[in-house]
């Protein structure tokens, strides 16, 4: 069976005043249907640049990005948008959530633009509502819940056009240690659920709960850790070890 | 670096911010200083001798786009300070004191106005001879002027916009002062309640507005009301119309979006949802704004509405009071022109009693009555037969004229067999009253006959020499005077019209563009967020020009319906059809004001995607 995503030697080239800086530096990896990727890196490593080129929001100078079989670096902007909604799903630090909309409202916004039926649209955004626990706030205004419930707000949104993958840009960056673990416990059983998830994050915590995290360090890719069998603890450990390697890489 | 320095790294920055500001204001003072030119202007002013209204008329105008240019500058300067808390918090925060911000505001903003007052009067010092030509031309004068500079336009402008500056200065001093730092650094963020709209006050504003609608259609002569009010009434219809128009905005448009949010049928479909939402998110801090512009709206219309009815009907006024080009009592002269009638009239006078008291009636005969209605073009009315005569009055109005069926002239009662509302012969010679009798019931009246003449000439309106050299005869009416002396107090008054009226319509267009373009800066990020969750361009589009439009239209459309009542009203008291000239006029507005919107949606559209 195809990977879910394939990234091939993609290359993001910034130029400023003549000067040419590789953000992306030809990355290639691939992500099978149903795993949860981790992204890790120090600040200006390009995880951000990469996270942005694959949910199209930028596009990479050179390279291939392929989701399912479909080549989403030669896409048209009208038809990545319409790719965008149908096909991925994402997850921000800031939520992103619009304070004019209830949580109601914020979760069915990508179904109302694709003509979705009402009954179905409001059947969909209550089974996701209970399952992660937001029933009671459906109605509620971003400013009147907390942070978690926000989170779990812009995942039921993530959710509801049923993607194949779900992007989540440091998730837990803004919340505080409970809040977040409950996200990340969430995020892996949503995997379970076989939901295809690639979260990008700087904490190795949040990383340990992946089956599998890429290293990537000056536009490249350094480094590959993959869970297996260990137990999250174990996991937590090696990546720990890794990043103190790393860092004293850094600290020549 | 000094706070000089600071300044001008700041301007050289923020140019676009600057530019929008600076452009109001370099706009405010060209037409001030134009308006000024022109009420200063020696041309206008000796003008103003023969037709008598055109001075206070230039000082009443001037006085109001005083007002409303302070108020225009002091909006536009709020607007602009609010965007840039910010920036001064930024200052505060890096230890600058709140003094020497203040100092650097309050320079800052002396500069502007002194850049755009050397703009601004450079600019009003063509704009205005080229508005002085147009004036004299619709006018209908010939007299012919070189360029000018108004000395006294010139001090009265820099007085009037160092004054608006140095207020200004100091509004922006004061925001320094009185915000702490924390507000400084949220100014823009404060999100407004989603607001609910109370079925109750909505009913209100509907009721008020229909009551104020109601009062305005009333009949000055007949209702009962005008004769309680009597000058309370346009006050109080001027009142409720402003209440009814923010109660519209306040509650009924938002009930209206709620109730379109809750049908989810509607709302859940494309972005209806957003559109409604952010509207609704927004309609509290805009519900005055709304208003003031429906305001300004209605009035632009309708006195520019009025005043284009009455330049256009000028002509037809002057025919139907003057249908003889010259009239006058006495002998025929030798008239030096192309003469297309002449005619020589009798004309008796005789005083009939009626229900109304007393009456003096000019009396005509049936031949020379066919003789003037051939001349003039019209049907040639029906022979009179015994006992019957003609009433000619031009002034009847239902409302208060005594519908007269019969007169009694030397002991003999006649009927009226029909009454005219249009006289053949010039007013101001024969009078308005005329009674038409047979030819054998005019010679055998015993009163003294008056010889008089009429004649009609050909180009009428540029016979003002001949029509001088003939105003020495007794009685005399002239079409050609009364023609020039409408012109100049019409195109008088049809030129500060359509000026204010462009005034006020840049000013609202610039209110809303200023608004929305402060909005755009606030929602950047929410639009960001529609488009990484895969919310197309296209979908984002529609959503901008959707919430444009119902902030350009739902005060425009309320101002054209106030304006609408207001004008039937008043052709209702002139007994006038404005229909015509209202349209066209209307067209013209509606025209501008798309444009508007039309930039206003393309600076936001390219702001935020």
């Amino acid at each position: 069976m195809n990977p879910l995503l394939q990234v091939d030697a993609i290359q993001k080239t910034y130029t400023t005043g003549g000067h040419a800086f590789n953000a992306l530096d030809g990355v290639s990896f691939t992500i099978d249907h149903g795993e949860f990727v981790g992204i890790m890196g120090p600040s200006g490593a390009g995880k951000s640049t990469l996270l942005n080129v694959l949910a199209t929001i930028d596009t990479p100078t050179d390279g291939d990005i392929f989701v399912d079989g479909e080549n989403i670096a030669k896409l048209e902007e009208e038809a990545l948008s319409d790719f965008r909604r149908d096909h991925l799903g994402f997850i921000f630090q800031d939520y992103n959530l619009l304070d004019s909309l209830t949580v109601r409202e914020n979760i069915l916004l990508p179904l109302a633009v694709t003509k979705t039926p009402i009954d179905e649209t409001r059947s969909r955004v209550e089974a996701l509502a209970h399952r992660f626990g937001i029933t009671a706030i459906l109605d509620q205004y971003p400013y009147q819940i907390s942070g978690g419930q926000k989170q779990r707000t812009a995942v039921c949104r993530a959710l509801i056009s049923n993607p194949k993958l779900i992007f989540a840009d440091e998730p837990t960056g803004a919340l505080d240690s409970k809040s977040a673990t409950d996200l990340l416990q969430t995020l892996a059983g949503l995997n379970e659920a076989e939901t295809t998830i690639m979260m990008v994050t700087h904490d190795a915590y949040a990383a340990s709960f992946c089956r599998r995290v890429l290293y990537i360090q000056d536009g490249r890719l350094s480094k590959e850790l993959i869970r297996g069998t260990t137990s999250r603890d174990a996991f937590y450990q090696t990546i720990l070890d890794e990043l103190k390697g790393g860092a004293s890489d850094d600290a020549v | 670096m000094t706070l000089f320095d600071l300044a001008k790294k700041n301007v050289a920055r923020n140019l676009s911010r600057y530019a929008l500001y600076v452009g109001t204001t370099i706009f405010s003072i060209i037409i001030y200083f134009t308006f000024a030119t022109l009420k200063h202007s020696d041309e206008i002013s000796g003008m103003a001798e023969t037709s008598g209204q055109i001075r206070s008329l230039m000082s009443a105008s001037t006085f109001i786009l005083l007002v409303f240019v302070a108020l225009f500058i002091a909006y536009s300067n709020a607007f602009f300070l609010k965007g840039r808390k910010r920036e001064v918090g930024l200052y505060s925060l890096l230890g600058v004191r709140k003094k020497q911000i203040g100092t650097l505001l309050l320079f800052e903003n002396l500069v502007i106005g002194a850049v755009s007052l050397l703009v601004g009067i450079g600019l009003g010092l063509l704009g205005s001879n080229a508005l002085l030509q147009l004036l004299l031309r619709l006018m209908n004068s010939d007299l012919s002027i070189g360029f000018t500079v108004a000395t006294s336009a010139l001090i009265e402008t820099t007085l009037v916009f160092v004054a608006i500056f140095l207020f200004t200065s100091f509004q922006g001093y004061r925001v320094i002062y009185r915000f702490k730092l924390i507000e400084l650094f949220h100014a823009d963020k404060k999100g407004e309640d989603v607001p609910e709209a109370s079925p109750f006050m909505a009913l209100l504003g509907v009721f008020v507005l229909g009551a104020a609608y109601w009062l305005a259609l009333q009949d000055l002569a007949t209702s009962p009301l005008w004769g309680y009010l009597t000058a309370a009434m346009p006050l109080l219809i001027i009142g409720l119309t402003i209440v009814g128009s923010g109660l519209l905005f306040h509650s009924v448009l938002i009930f209206i979006l709620g109730r379109l949010k809750a049908n989810e049928r509607w709302s859940w479909r494309r972005l209806n949802l957003l559109t409604t939402s952010q509207l609704l998110y927004r309609i509290r801090g805009n519900a005055k704004t709304l208003t003031l512009i429906s305001i300004i709206s209605a009035t632009a219309i309708t006195a520019g509405g009025a005043i284009f009815s009455v330049y256009y009907y000028a002509e037809q006024q002057v025919t139907s009071y003057a249908p003889y080009t010259f009239a006058w009592q006495g002998e025929a002269r030798d008239i030096d022109a192309d003469v297309l009638h002449q005619t020589t009239v009798l004309e008796k006078t005789v005083r009939v009693a009626g229900e109304m008291g007393e009456r003096e009636y000019g009396v005509i005969d049936e031949s020379t009555f066919r003789a003037v209605a051939t001349d003039l073009g019209w049907d040639t009315p029906p022979a009179l037969t015994q006992n019957q005569v003609y009433l000619i009055d031009p002034f009847y109005d239902e409302r208060f004229s005594e519908n007269v069926t019969e007169v009694e002239l030397d002991g003999v009662t006649h009927e009226v067999a029909s009454r005219y509302d249009e006289t053949p012969l010039n007013v101001m010679t024969f009078g308005g009253l005329l009674l038409v009798t047979p030819d054998d019931v005019f010679t055998a009246l015993s009163e003294p006959a008056t010889t008089y003449q009429a004649v009609s000439v050909a180009d009428y309106k540029e016979q003002t020499a001949l029509s001088e050299s003939l105003s020495i005869e007794a009685n005399f009416s002239s079409a050609t005077a009364l023609y020039s002396e409408a012109m100049a107090v019409h195109g008088a008054l049809l030129f500060v019209g359509s000026f204010l009226g462009l005034v006020f319509l840049v000013a609202t267009g610039s209110i809303i563009y200023f608004k929305t373009m402060t909005e755009a800066e606030e929602d950047r990020a929410k639009y960001a967020v529609l488009r990484k969750v895969g919310i197309s361009k296209r979908d984002v589009k529609r959503t901008i020009r959707q919430q444009i439009a119902v902030v350009f239209l739902a005060p425009f459309s309320l101002g054209i319906v106030h304006a609408s009542v207001a004008l039937v009203a008043f052709s209702r008291l002139l007994g006038m059809n404005f229909t015509v000239p209202v349209l066209v006029w209307m067209a013209l507005y509606s025209a501008i004001y798309a444009l508007y919107y039309v930039l206003t949606v393309r600076r936001f559209t390219k702001q935020i995607l």
